[in-house]
């Protein structure tokens, strides 16, 4: 790996502000994804205890909402750290696109504000609402989430396909933030996005009770628990494919340079390979021990393998992103999005000629390595968007080492930061399996 | 009205909000850190039922601050991130630890039924989040931040905002909080626990507003040696709100005597939140006196125009929906 591309020498406050920032979204995000599916299941649950009047689809969907209360409190804070760092870390990034790229982010905030109001009218309000407004109170909190990660999430596709205002000299002109939001990434990005925030909340809930079916808790309470996070898993897992090719092509089109570095595509070629794995070679300009796939890399970019594929080779050294880690991050994210597609499939499979779900141990195993593994694939797939976009903060407009404070402070801050979140972590695991303990009603 | 005046009359709305309502919650940490946490089970069980629902979207009010400020003046927003960077940093270490605390010692265990450390730590947090916080506003206030007109911060980087306005709006801040919080518990035991724990808090509400009462006229004074600036505004346009926030205070006091502590609840918000907006009106046209003003740093008029319009469709939404919320675990007499 190029160390030089990852730290230039004297920039070490650049590189601590940018891990900073790359740990605290990491973190943030795992927590937004269960803030956007957790609610769904929730609904489900409660929705099927309505139905039923079976008590024990209450029961779980009121346990569910005291984790859930716990990881949105949790999520609502790493979120507010969120909010403070942007402006502390990259001050000249507010100043000048603060007003095109603030539109959504204030969207966002009404968004959350009602997640917030509906979520303590759900958590307190079981035994003050009847259970129809009880299940209602539910539906603006999947709601608001959802919209929060469009919002959100079309504010950093800006950041890679910037729209909606002209640059005169160092001050923006002519801004409009709505057609900033319609930015050619939205659409790919946002949808990737929200099916992610699915697939980690159901895999992972389906990974909590199959490592509960591993330890030999099988009551109805466990496999009812399972069933629903794996059907949400299943169903999106495959549209999460979809997308995903979606998203691919508009990075292709919109980013190039990200495109060559996630796929390790030196040079500019027609009928480019598609590589399975490799290492990207930088000083001799190749990725090596890749399984190339001839012509296919021109097939998934532009559904035709004669067209050519633009390389690192167009642009000069210093605007292409450490190409190691985008490569590896992209081949991570795509390795499990396949393992959980096959789950998906082993599932579908017995449900369809069972209209049951695999009960098996080994299903159990496979399962429980599906939660972290969908953690693994956003978690890439956020280092395949961020560090791809490197050197710029703003794509082809505003570079990253411009945009920052330059506080020679970053890195102690940097350190803080890292205790306080290995503080909350630990807390949030702690009262997790607290809750988890509780005993089931009889 | 033009409508950077609609977004920042918004921003400094939410900002009373947040006073008002995410303050109190802080409060109620703080009497906590207060008490050296000798506190009942009763009194601990009051507490949670009175913030537990409505906390979360209470705190939602700082974020729609920061965006605001983020979107409609960017170069305010640039200029105070870096010039208090790091009261700021302090405020939201306050702020990220007091609300994991408070979510995770909700989940007591079962072999440790008062999880010590999250009850320190959620004290503590509650504490340091206002003080830093208060720190950061006076210290705008002061209008002796050394920021130029591009953004840029030209005073210390470490220690730029320290000054005796900052260092007194620390404990102006604390203080506020506790009485906020002093005086809502008051009315919330009064009505759901019976007489102990409601004179326990009127008590305490008492001993605070006499302090706040204090504190005010100090302040008041500091202001006016301080930040003579700020001072003409007070004389001038806010006096009005100045006058208002007084006799809320007045009144607040009064209430709890008579035991009334709905009406005391009004009068200790109108105080508390006429200190905020007549801090706003005294100190327009400036956001961070003296060189950054609404017209400086404001966002293009195409920005600024649909974010009024979405903040108006905004609070569409979230009024009644807030209403609601406050309607069914504050207004509404709680079944016997």
């Amino acid at each position: 790996m190029n160390a030089a591309a990852l730290l230039p020498p004297g920039d070490a406050a650049l590189f601590a502000a940018r891990l900073q920032m790359a740990f605290t979204l990491g973190f943030h995000v795992v927590l937004a994804c269960l803030g956007v599916g957790l609610p769904v299941l929730l609904l489900v649950a409660e929705g099927r205890f309505l139905r039923t009047r079976d008590e024990g689809w209450r029961t779980l969907a009121r346990r569910w909402s005291k984790a859930f209360g716990v990881l949105f409190a949790v999520g609502a804070v790493s979120g507010t750290v969120l909010s403070f760092e942007i402006g502390i870390l990259w001050p000249r990034f507010v100043a000048v696109f603060g007003p095109v790229i603030g539109f959504p982010f204030t969207l966002e905030a009404f968004a959350f504000f009602l997640e917030a109001i509906f979520l303590g009218l759900y958590l307190y309000g079981w035994d003050r609402l009847t259970p129809q407004a009880h299940w209602w109170c539910g539906v603006p909190v999947a709601a608001a989430g959802l919209a929060s990660a469009w919002f959100v999430v079309t504010a950093n596709a800006w950041m890679n396909a910037p729209a909606g205002f002209r640059l005169d000299g160092d001050a923006l002109a002519d801004a409009d933030p709505v057609a900033a939001m319609r930015n050619p990434a939205a659409g790919a990005q946002t949808t990737h996005m929200i099916l992610a925030a699915y697939v980690v909340t159901g895999f992972l809930v389906a990974s909590v009770y199959a490592a509960a079916r591993l330890r030999g808790e099988e009551r109805p309470y466990h496999r009812r628990a399972r069933a629903l996070g794996l059907a949400m898993g299943c169903l999106s897992a495959p549209a999460q494919i979809l997308a995903g090719d979606f998203a691919a092509r508009v990075v292709a089109r919109t980013q190039p340079v990200k495109f060559a570095a996630m796929e390790g595509q030196f040079q500019t070629e027609a009928r480019a390979p598609l590589r399975l794995g490799g290492i990207p070679d930088e000083e001799r300009g190749e990725t090596r021990f890749a399984l190339e796939i001839p012509g296919a890399l021109s097939w998934l970019a532009h559904r035709d393998a004669d067209v050519p594929v633009r390389g690192l080779d167009s642009v000069p050294a210093a605007e292409r992103p450490p190409i190691a880690i985008v490569h590896l991050a992209f081949q991570s994210m795509i390795a499990s999005g396949v393992v959980l597609l096959a789950l998906s499939a082993w599932a579908g499979w017995t449900w369809l000629r069972r209209r049951r779900i695999p009960e098996s141990r080994a299903f159990a195993r496979a399962l429980l390595v599906a939660g972290p593994l969908s953690i693994l694939a956003t978690e890439a797939g956020w280092i395949v968007t961020e560090v791809g976009r490197q050197p710029w903060i703003v794509q082809g407009v505003m570079r990253t080492a411009d945009a920052a404070a330059g506080s020679p402070r970053a890195g102690w801050i940097l350190a803080a930061t890292l205790a306080v979140y290995a503080v909350i972590g630990v807390g949030s695991f702690l009262a997790l399996r607290r809750l988890a303990r509780r005993p089931l009603p009889a | 009205m033009s409508p950077e005046v609609v977004v920042l009359g918004a921003t400094l709305v939410a900002l009373t909000l947040y006073a008002l309502l995410g303050g109190a919650d802080f409060g109620a940490g703080i009497w906590e850190f207060n008490t050296a946490l000798h506190v009942s089970p009763r009194e601990r069980a009051l507490l949670r039922r009175a913030i537990g629902p409505v906390w979360e979207a209470n705190h939602v009010w700082l974020i729609f601050v920061l965006v605001a400020l983020f979107t409609a003046f960017p170069l305010a927003f640039a200029a105070v991130c870096r010039a208090l960077w790091l009261p700021l940093l302090l405020g939201l270490l306050g702020i990220v630890f007091r609300g994991a605390a408070f979510a995770f010692r909700s989940v007591p265990s079962p072999d440790e039924p008062r999880p010590f450390h999250w009850e320190t730590l959620f004290a503590l947090a509650s504490t340091a989040a206002p003080f830093f916080l208060g720190a950061s506003a006076w210290a705008i206030a002061s209008g002796r931040l050394d920021v130029d007109r591009s953004g840029g911060h030209g005073g210390d980087p470490l220690l730029g905002w320290l000054n005796p306005m900052s260092i007194f709006g620390a404990f102006f801040a604390v203080a506020t909080c506790a009485y906020l919080a002093a005086v809502y518990l008051a009315r919330d035991a009064r009505r759901e626990e019976g007489v102990e724990l409601a004179e326990l808090w009127r008590r305490r509400a008492l001993v605070a507003g006499a302090w706040m009462g204090l504190l005010s006229a100090a302040g008041l004074a500091l202001v006016a040696t301080a930040a003579p600036v700020l001072w003409e505004g007070f004389r001038g346009r806010a006096a009005p709100v100045v006058l208002v926030s007084g006799l809320g205070g007045l009144s607040s006091l009064g209430f709890l005597l008579a035991r009334r502590e709905t009406a005391a609840v009004v009068g200790a918000a109108t105080a508390v939140g006429g200190v905020v907006l007549g801090w706003g009106v005294a100190q327009y046209p400036a956001i961070v006196p003296p060189s950054l003003t609404v017209e400086g740093t404001k966002a293009p008029e195409a920005v600024l125009r649909p974010l009024a319009i979405g903040m108006a469709a905004g609070a569409a939404l979230l009024v009644p929906s807030l209403g609601f919320l406050f309607y069914l675990f504050k207004g509404k007499r709680p079944a016997a």
